[in-house]
């Protein structure tokens, strides 16, 4: 049976490329040749208008000197250093919680993964209304239960507006990182807390002895999702802060997109693009290592 | 875990007050959405006194009906995005899957490292291609970047979904002298649906709820309703924030009514659209 597929199939075989044509026309026009041309507009000095001019490493050069990218960089990592462990605890909370069999455990689930499925700018634009400072709904429940005494203008000081933004992504995205904890409490074996049981381990033993060994390789997995989309920032920022006051929550996409489209500053932007893509290669290895890590 | 009845109960109790927060919002945004002008800002009240819908005639009245046009621009990105990822997944996930292709390891191990590049490294030289194929600030344009986008991991999706459907079949139809494409259409096809509605669904949502890709390659000709929107946020002051919190509604309720109805699909979609 084999043998005479095979003989059939190869004959066939020119005809066969035409299943994959389509992808293929459209990855070599729209990504193959545009991150070939990535790394070749970063060694120019490439404006919208006027001559491109070879200019070396001079970008990479520039890059690593320019305090403004810099800070991006570094502001980036704060928040992906913020936001990661607050989604994941609430998260691993939620996961805990629908972890249980009872009536009406799916709507629950449900609730928590619905603003997952909402866009960001959705949610960007009802959280700046709730964080608004004289009308918002945040600032009054805090003065109503005394934890504030004047209203906060939480998107214009420095020390809040990260803060608050990294909320509104927990709210967000939380539901994600549930379903995925989930699945891993969920594929643990039971007969391992049955004779867990019978060995006299109580409950509290079984999570931390049992259940948190055989999760880690997912809780290692949820954590590098959740740093390479926090790498990737931009619109949570662009809508609630506008990378303000001064700068300050200026995220690393947004700067290259600011200094690329609104300064046309293609050369440079493409080099610092080549910089966030080394970085989120080193990332992609630790995602492989952790899921190399899951899966086995 | 086993648990008893009373530890069963707090369970369920704490699952009511973080479901409640986790709704606020929601219910913030809608009620803001319908009450009056005057309401809104005079003093926070959790029941509107009085619903209305004249901040969604406002949001579709702005600058004489822009956000019909924003939103015609999204669905219509959306639709074609939609169909010509799952047609290119469909076409070359059953070719991963089942026929003998030249070079087939190379093409895959290819798809994987495209999907680790996201869109957002490849701004400029998008910009710079689209811009030299005149492609900017139209609908194909961005259909290509969208789909240039999702294939990858909609592809391997349709190939693993192709790859549960038994070779037998496939022999046996050879026997009978049935050509590659009759098999693909008439075998394989109806049983690849349910591999090709999540493909479908992690489209749509992708798309649908895009800003990035939007603003920066749809110019002013070629605005998409998440676009329009903060627009309207950034730049106007002059708009009260119950038409802004229409615009979230308005932008929100397509793919809520997606997700309740395909949450199977749509779950499995993100999922491994994720994980990869």
């Amino acid at each position: 049976m084999t043998k005479i597929k095979r003989r059939k199939f190869s004959k066939k075989n020119i005809t066969n490329i035409l299943f994959i044509l389509p992808l293929l026309a459209i990855n070599i026009t729209f990504f193959a040749i545009p991150f070939v041309k990535a790394f070749y507009m970063s060694f120019f000095d490439w404006s919208l208008l006027g001559e491109k001019a070879f200019i070396g490493i001079q970008n990479f050069v520039r890059a690593f000197q320019d305090k403004k990218f810099l800070h991006s960089l570094l502001f980036t990592a704060e928040y992906a250093i913020i936001v990661t462990p607050m989604l994941f605890i609430v998260a691993f909370i939620m996961a805990i919680l629908v972890n249980h069999r009872f009536k009406g455990v799916g709507i629950f689930r449900t609730i928590y993964f619905m603003p997952v499925v909402i866009s960001m700018t959705a949610s960007a634009d009802i959280w700046l209304w709730i964080y608004n400072e004289l009308y918002g709904v945040l600032n009054h429940i805090l003065q109503g239960i005394g934890i504030i005494d004047s209203p906060v203008a939480w998107m214009h000081l420095p020390k809040t507006s990260l803060p608050a933004v990294c909320a509104m992504v927990t709210w967000k995205m939380a539901g994600f990182s549930m379903l995925m904890l989930l699945g891993a409490f969920q594929a643990v074996d039971e007969e391992i807390y049955q004779s867990a049981s019978i060995d006299g381990a109580n409950k509290i033993q079984q999570f931390f002895r049992i259940t948190l060994p055989l999760i880690r390789p997912t809780i290692g997995l949820s954590m590098v999702i959740s740093v390479i989309g926090s790498v990737l920032a931009f619109e949570q920022f662009k809508i609630m802060t506008a990378g303000g006051p001064s700068s300050k929550t200026q995220t690393a996409v947004y700067y290259i997109y600011q200094t690329s489209f609104g300064n046309y500053k293609f050369g440079y932007g493409a080099a610092m693009s080549m910089v966030l893509l080394v970085i989120l290669a080193i990332l992609s290895y630790f995602q492989f290592a952790v899921m190399k890590d899951a899966t086995e | 875990m086993k648990k008893n009845k009373g530890n069963l109960t707090i369970v369920v109790l704490l699952n009511v007050v973080l479901s409640t927060i986790w709704l606020l919002p929601l219910y913030w945004a809608f009620v803001t959405s319908v009450k009056t002008q005057k309401e809104l800002y005079g003093g926070i009240t959790f029941f509107p006194r009085l619903a209305t819908l004249e901040n969604y005639s406002a949001l579709f009245q702005y600058k004489e009906g822009i956000f019909f046009t924003y939103l015609r621009n999204s669905i219509q990105i959306s639709v074609l995005t939609m169909i010509l990822v799952t047609v290119i997944a469909v076409l070359a996930g059953f070719a991963f899957s089942k026929l003998k292709l030249w070079g087939s390891k190379l093409w895959i191990s290819l798809i994987l490292f495209t999907i680790m590049v996201p869109a957002q490294a490849l701004m400029v030289p998008l910009y710079n291609t689209l811009s030299d194929l005149k492609l900017l600030g139209t609908v194909w344009g961005m259909v290509f970047i969208y789909a240039t986008f999702q294939t990858p991991f909609c592809v391997l999706m349709m190939k693993s979904s192709f790859d549960m459907v038994p070779n037998a079949l496939q022999e046996a139809a050879l026997m009978d002298g049935a050509s590659n494409f009759d098999i693909f259409w008439k075998i394989y096809t109806p049983l690849a649906i349910p591999g090709a509605i999540t493909v479908l669904v992690y489209s749509a949502y992708n798309t649908w709820n895009d800003y990035t890709i939007g603003l920066t390659f749809g110019g002013n000709t070629m605005k998409t309703f998440n676009v329009g929107l903060v627009d309207m946020l950034s730049n106007d002051n002059s708009v009260n924030w119950g038409t802004l919190t229409c615009g979230a509604i308005v932008g929100m309720v397509p793919i809520l009514i997606l997700f309740l109805f395909l949450q199977k699909y749509f779950v499995k979609g993100m999922m491994s659209g994720a994980v990869k």
